[in-house]
């Protein structure tokens, strides 16, 4: 079970957090892995400077846009999941 | 018993007009005097004929009215004073302008005195109340006074003389009649309809009735007699974090709602209660960041994008009201705070933080320690307009 949070805070609001959580929730869908997925909002995880931030499980990602959204999916969530 | 309740009453006031087609000014005038903290004085004026003459005839009524009854003095010396100071019309001969006075005393009676006006409607339990009335004459002038106790839910309805004749030569052969109005505003009456709705509702109905285009200046002015109905806004870390638990605890031990503003503010508050930030992935409108909820706090959103929308929402609210139907159905963070503090706020405690949120002051981003003063001083000055008493906290 992957446990992923999309920051929704300012910052990251206007950097496009709505765009990575279509682009979140598609790449679930598409993939078929909504059972094996958690997704969800946080509330400001304090990296405000460096947004899109998101987290995945313990791990912190931040400066997450629409170009490198599927790189990180595939290394950190799919490849993961086995 | 009754008493100790008449002065948790508070007057909700709204009032908008629209003018006769292609003129630009209005010739009908709403004045609006806060007596004290429980009395208020209502003048609707219409001035004679249309245009510029009306507007300063209709102006000057209301003005010289209003500021005189809230300084006491008698109806008598009100309309001496007008008659003497008014300009006399160079086509009619006559310096003329028609009033309604509705003065609220410590929120427990309401002294109505009508001059040409349409008779003022007044709704007890949504239903039409036939409030006694005396006939006066002073100056040569007919003049109607009346003094009812109020209840709660007493809603007083005044219109100028084009709410009446609203569909005359289009939609309605004789014009909309002060009972067709009765009707229809009982109709759709609802206690939880703000004065402003109420008004709105009535004046929408009177420009469709004129096909969209007024025939004469119409004014709507409602005066509700509610419960005060306090809320709480925080916004923002305190500059000095020692002062957190300062802040926190001053604001949940206020009565009424608690809206809770901004990401930091947000953790910071669950911490606090003990309860779990649980923010919602789900944006309802693309340019409005998802709300979260926390148990014990009635909203909870992010700060300054949010806060910003609800300022453009209360500056609309103020002026042409054009985004009503927006903010009074949409569910996302900015609408559920709108109508919190429009329609049901009637007393609002801001609690600002001063903290400067370091991750904002970047060049790249558009949000600054500024803003979000100057957000919550244009805020609190759109919602003193909207007749609610303010409180900002500063910490």
């Amino acid at each position: 079970m992957k446990n992923i949070s999309i920051c929704v805070g300012s910052s990251c609001h206007l950097k496009g957090s709505y765009k990575i959580i279509e682009l979140a929730k598609d790449y679930i869908a598409n993939h078929n892995i909504g059972d094996k997925v958690n997704l969800g909002a946080a509330f400001c995880l304090g990296r405000c400077t460096d947004g899109v931030t998101i987290k995945i499980d313990d791990e912190i990602i931040c400066g997450v846009n629409e170009n490198n959204f599927q790189q990180i999916f595939d290394e950190k969530v799919l490849a993961c999941l086995g | 018993m009754m008493n100790s309740k008449a002065f948790s009453f508070c007057t909700d006031i709204g009032y908008l007009s629209v003018n006769k087609h292609d003129e630009q000014l209005c010739g009908d005038h709403v004045e609006l005097v806060e007596q004290d903290e429980n009395s208020i004085v209502f003048v609707l004026a219409d001035g004679l004929g249309s245009g510029v003459k009306a507007s300063i005839l209709s102006t000057l009524t209301s003005k010289i009215i209003s500021t005189m009854m809230a300084n006491n003095m008698s109806v008598e010396d009100c309309v001496a004073t007008m008659a003497a100071t008014l300009p006399v019309c160079e086509v009619r001969k006559v310096a003329y302008s028609t009033f309604t006075i509705i003065r609220v005393v410590n929120n427990k009676e309401a002294e109505i005195i009508q001059y040409d006006n349409p008779q003022v409607i007044m709704l007890r339990d949504g239903k039409n109340f036939d409030y006694p009335k005396t006939i006066n004459q002073i100056d040569g002038k007919t003049i109607y006074i009346s003094k009812v106790q109020l209840k709660l839910d007493d809603t007083f309805i005044t219109t100028s003389d084009g709410a009446i004749y609203a569909g005359v030569g289009s939609s309605l052969n004789f014009g909309w009649q002060r009972d067709n109005i009765i009707e229809f505003m009982e109709g759709i009456y609802d206690r939880e309809f703000s004065a402003k709705a109420l008004a709105t509702l009535l004046l929408d109905e009177c420009v469709r009735l004129y096909g969209g285009s007024p025939g004469d200046d119409t004014t709507v002015g409602v005066i509700k007699i509610r419960e005060r109905e306090q809320v709480n806004l925080m916004i923002g870390p305190p500059s000095d974090p020692k002062d957190l638990n300062k802040m926190m605890t001053l604001f949940f031990s206020k009565e009424g709602k608690h809206i809770v503003c901004g990401g930091t503010t947000s953790t910071l508050t669950g911490q606090f209660l003990g309860k779990p930030v649980i923010p919602c992935l789900d944006y309802i409108s693309p340019d409005i960041p998802p709300m979260a909820t926390i148990e014990g706090v009635d909203i909870v959103t992010e700060g300054v994008i949010t806060i910003s929308k609800v300022l453009d929402y209360a500056k609309d609210y103020l002026g042409e009201n054009k985004l009503y139907d927006d903010w009074t159905i949409l569910q996302d963070g900015a609408s559920c705070i709108a109508r919190m503090l429009f329609e049901d706020a009637t007393d609002i405690n801001f609690y600002v933080g001063r903290a400067v949120n370091a991750a904002h002051q970047n060049p790249n981003l558009p949000i600054t320690f500024n803003i979000k003063m100057q957000l919550v001083d244009e805020l609190s000055k759109c919602l003193r307009q909207m007749g609610k008493k303010i409180k900002v906290s500063y910490f």
